[in-house]
């Protein structure tokens, strides 16, 4: 049952970011849903299961994205792990957190694959932090938060890390 | 305030970072055999998700109709569709008849000049945006099932898209024009000087490498020389916008009003036949003076 959940989940984050989200996108910019629902997974469900899902989701993602896939995968890998691992060490994240926290992997994220980038110098590499990396990473922050509020506000969401 | 998970035993959580340290060193160490793996998987998987990709695409086309045809009126929107049509076909029209003409005048005087056959193309469908924020792309429904490879252009009647950069069986990733990661051989149409059309961060396109001599002025248009890619000579990639001239430097580069609205585009063709097969004619021209094998 929760392979089918995560089967679909990583065929249904296709159409969602590649169809669906660039409608609600803010000055072009959408966020990245993969990388929230890694840190999701590997919140509640651990380390494993984060790294695992983190990597599926970046694989099927980087076929979607002129990006290269060792990006994607160390990326939404790394993303999924790192959750797991602090998920299991604090025991109370708050929306706030959570979104702090999802704020500064998708910068570090965004600024790993600008530095990837080929043709472009400083300031261009300025320009996308400005224009593309910051604004994703509060896109992100927000989005996670809003969804761990949603989340928090139906279930008991300590007991569903512990569990 | 700390907690231990009853579920996972430290072991568990060893492997994890053992498995995420080994896929590292896999990633640096053998990039080529880690990539050369997934690429078998990658065409099975692909066919799977384009399933529900092309549903979803499908019914936020749907949604997209429906929701224009309400706000606008009908009659006059499918009348505008057409000109918009037309003025696309013209302006292609247009842009070869320019180009032949300039080649005419220069190739009649040099050789005997042979019809140069059209390359082969497949229409595709436009079924989503790059899947993150990063690069300026976009997703057709035909992948290498339908002979779509890396590094074949994409045109419309307008001009130049992008570039093929990523195929799974049944879909492909095209990095458009404006990306600052794409690189084009352009010509500036009036005065024959070639340079590299590159994207920008503000999604335009610039030419850069443009020779210092060169007498180029805002309003020029560029086009593909043919040289390098899976473009055909006579493309149309954009006009001149601003030009930029610094002293001391080696070449003077220009910004470019890429000629398709990429942010719109719907359909496209995608150029199969590739540099070396679109200029075979071209290339078993007789030059004057230069020995028959």
């Amino acid at each position: 049952m929760k392979f089918l959940f995560y089967l679909a989940l990583v065929l249904l984050l296709v159409p969602l970011q590649t169809t669906v989200l660039p409608h609600v996108s803010v000055w072009n910019i959408k966020p990245d849903m993969g990388l929230v629902a890694a840190v999701f997974i590997g919140l509640f469900a651990g380390e494993m299961e984060g790294l695992l899902l983190g990597l599926a989701i970046g694989w099927v993602l980087s076929l979607f994205s002129a990006g290269e896939l060792w990006l994607s995968l160390l990326t939404y890998g790394g993303v999924g792990l790192l959750a797991g691992f602090l998920g299991r060490q604090v025991s109370q994240v708050t929306s706030i957190s959570l979104g702090v926290g999802l704020l500064l992997v998708s910068v570090a994220s965004g600024l790993l694959a600008l530095a990837n980038f080929k043709n472009i110098d400083m300031s261009q590499m300025w320009g996308g932090v400005e224009s593309i990396v910051l604004p994703q990473a509060c896109f992100d922050g927000a989005v996670g938060a809003g969804l761990y509020w949603l989340l928090s506000q139906r279930f008991d969401v300590t007991r569903l890390r512990t569990e | 305030m700390w907690m231990v998970n009853s579920r996972f035993s430290p072991g568990a959580r060893r492997l994890a970072f053992a498995c995420f340290a080994l896929l590292v060193a896999a990633l640096f160490l053998l990039p080529g055999q880690i990539q050369g793996l997934l690429q078998y998987l990658d065409g099975p998987v692909g066919h799977v998700v384009r399933v529900p990709l092309e549903a979803v695409a499908s019914i936020d086309t749907g949604i997209a109709d429906r929701w224009q045809q309400y706000l606008a009126l009908q009659g006059v929107r499918e009348e505008n569709q057409q000109l918009r049509k037309d003025i696309e076909l013209l302006r292609g029209q247009n842009n070869q008849l320019r180009e032949s003409s300039a080649a005419t005048e220069r190739l009649t005087a040099l050789l005997q000049f042979k019809e140069q056959a059209l390359p082969a193309m497949v229409a595709a469908q436009v079924i989503g945006r790059d899947a993150t924020n990063r690069y300026r792309a976009i997703i057709l429904n035909k992948g290498e099932s339908d002979g779509v490879k890396p590094d074949m252009g994409v045109i419309t009647p307008a001009g130049v898209v992008g570039r093929v950069v990523k195929t799974t069986g049944a879909t492909s990733v095209v990095l458009l024009v404006t990306d600052p990661n794409n690189a084009i051989a352009g010509l500036i149409q009036r005065t024959r000087d070639e340079g590299i059309v590159e994207g920008t961060q503000q999604g335009l396109a610039q030419l850069k490498y443009i020779p210092l001599l060169s007498t180029l002025r805002d309003g020029d248009r560029v086009v593909t020389s043919g040289l390098v890619g899976g473009f055909p000579r006579g493309l149309a990639l954009g006009t001149i916008t601003h030009i930029d001239k610094q002293e001391g430097a080696l070449f003077q580069s220009a910004e470019l009003m890429p000629e398709v609205d990429v942010g719109r585009v719907e359909e496209v063709l995608v150029i199969q036949a590739s540099y070396g097969q679109s200029t075979k004619v071209m290339g078993g021209m007789d030059l004057p003076g230069k020995p028959s094998p």
